[in-house]
């Protein structure tokens, strides 16, 4: 019995470290200290007011998005890298997507953006990257320094191509696998607002799963089933095309209707498949393929 | 970090005087009824009311069913099968469930499969087993193949500690577990439960419960999701 208790108190105080400097967060467990996702809105929603929502222009009525979620960035980045070189070089890519956890832990900040300052762009074009926090860019309160440099996880961006056709792309944040009261009424006024706007294509961006069809999420936290099937009423009563999520790091395309759901595959460098997804939008309903990369481990 | 532990401890201390509603080891036909009081942030509040029956068919097998409406419009209906196998200190069962949930407000129902095995002893349950999960819009489309999901495989377990043996008149229990009599959820999101009863006669008995349902556990971030308070009685036969 009291191996038992040794090995329990074990598991539990490793499943809430920080693998990097070991700081141990037991207590977060049940009461977590990171910003709650009312902070969290606040800070998106003061800057979005500030600042407006992203619009950018796609230089064709066909344009190509970049896909990549779970670099976990630490000291190594060799496949953001190698992202980061990809969307940079297509002429037809207006916009580039991450889906959440962006950095593995504390003190990591700087290793991600480097090659985003340092990577040059065609100089034929102009491109935007647009992120949403995942779960490892909140605990250890981690939310301070992406605020500070992304400044929100709650907002939507436009495309506009030449011809005056836009295209909806929604950033919701659930790093713990629920959106809150303030950010589902937003996102139902947003989506409201958007089936009178005649978008040609509404995808919605997050982190965390809809559903578990495999055993690859293991224990880490997505969305209970309440908000599972709220938000997926959302999403179908308001003609969402595309939900696209990263978190499990395992890829998984799921149809419901007219909703397609895809979980993209990490791209965190010890990752044994690593791959990102090319969407190429246009008139027809969005096309998507991925894009695999040669592991860095065995 | 001192008012994070004090609300840990507060949340515990809200839940201990909860009375128990699980009772084991009592062969005897039940009926009960609760009423309760819900919260999470998806629905906002709500209430809910349910009613079971308890069926022990023999000395090895018994039966419960579980109905539950809520003002959600959120409602479930279940039935629990549960072999049984008395074993030096305690009892080794099995339990198949099958649980229909119908998520009317969102156009959705669920019907999920479990079986799982388990033992029980004066002071603790222990169950561990597996769940299929088939999701379906709502009404079903017949003429498509593309309105189901299935959830084939989810680790379900529940651990219940209580503080009286089975046949005293009253007991308290607390309980970490993926399942309820409503609900399966996937597997890393436990519930946290308080139950208690308490034997005002041979026949009559009273239940309070409350559970807490946080999200974000394993992200080290816990957050409040819902919970529930809930009372009612139990008649037995």
């Amino acid at each position: 019995m009291r191996k038992t208790i040794i090995a329990s108190l074990s598991a539990l105080m490793l499943c809430a470290c920080n693998p990097d400097t070991w700081n141990l967060d037991v207590v977060g467990m049940f009461s977590g200290s990171s910003a709650g996702i009312d902070q969290r809105i606040d800070d998106s929603f003061r800057y979005n007011a500030e600042r407006g929502f992203p619009v950018i222009n796609a230089s064709s009525e066909e344009y190509k998005v970049y896909v990549c979620t779970d670099t976990h960035v630490d000291r190594s980045r060799t496949n953001w890298e190698l992202f980061i070189n990809a969307y940079h070089a297509d002429a037809d890519c207006p916009l580039a997507i991450h889906l959440g956890d962006l950095i593995n832990a504390q003190n990591h900040w700087d290793y991600m953006r480097r090659p985003l300052d340092s990577i040059p762009v065609n100089p034929l074009k102009k491109d935007t990257l647009l992120v949403v926090a995942g779960n490892h860019d909140l605990y250890f309160n981690q939310w301070q320094e992406y605020a500070q440099r992304w400044k929100t996880s709650t907002y939507y961006a436009i495309v506009k191509t030449p011809a005056g056709k836009r295209d909806l792309y929604i950033f919701i944040d659930t790093g713990e696998g629920f959106l809150g009261k303030r950010q589902t009424e937003w996102l139902e006024q947003t989506l409201t607002w958007a089936n009178t706007q005649a978008f040609r294509h509404i995808c919605v961006c997050t982190h965390t799963n809809l559903f578990k069809r495999d055993s690859s999420q293991g224990h880490t936290s997505n969305m209970p089933l309440e908000e599972t099937y709220a938000l997926l009423h959302m999403l179908k009563a308001h003609h969402v095309e595309m939900f696209w999520c990263g978190h499990d790091h395992s890829r998984e395309i799921s149809n419901l209707g007219s909703l397609t759901s895809i979980i993209v595959d990490a791209l965190f460098d010890r990752e044994p498949h690593p791959a990102y997804m090319v969407a190429t939008c246009g008139d027809q309903p969005i096309q998507y393929r991925f894009v695999e990369l040669t592991p860095l481990v065995d | 970090m001192n008012k994070r532990l004090t609300l840990l401890i507060l949340m515990v201390a809200v839940m201990l005087p909860a009375m128990a509603q699980v009772q084991f080891g009592i062969n005897r036909y039940s009926v009960r009824m609760n009423a309760g009081y819900n919260h999470n942030t998806t629905y906002g509040s709500h209430a809910g009311v349910d009613f079971g029956a308890f069926m022990p068919i023999n000395e090895h097998f018994e039966m419960q069913a579980d109905l539950r409406f809520t003002t959600a419009n959120n409602h479930a209906l279940g039935v629990q099968l549960r072999p049984k196998f008395a074993v030096p200190a305690g009892e080794f069962f099995l339990e198949g469930r099958l649980l229909f949930n119908l998520y009317e407000r969102d156009g959705y129902n669920d019907l999920t499969q479990a079986i799982a095995v388990g033992y029980r002893m004066e002071y603790v349950s222990f169950q561990v087993g597996m769940s299929t999960r088939l999701i379906m819009e709502s009404p079903y489309d017949w003429h498509s193949n593309s309105n189901i999901i299935v959830e084939p495989f989810n680790i379900c377990y529940r651990l219940e500690v209580f503080v009286r043996p089975q046949t005293s008149p009253w007991n308290i229990s607390l309980c970490a577990s993926n399942m309820t009599d409503y609900q399966i959820e996937r597997v890393w999101q436990p519930v946290f439960m308080a139950n208690g009863r308490y034997n005002i006669n041979d026949h009559w008995q009273v239940n309070l419960g409350a559970l807490c349902k946080p999200t974000g556990m394993f992200h080290l971030n816990a957050k409040y999701y819902a919970a529930e308070v809930r009372a009612g009685f139990v008649y037995q036969f």
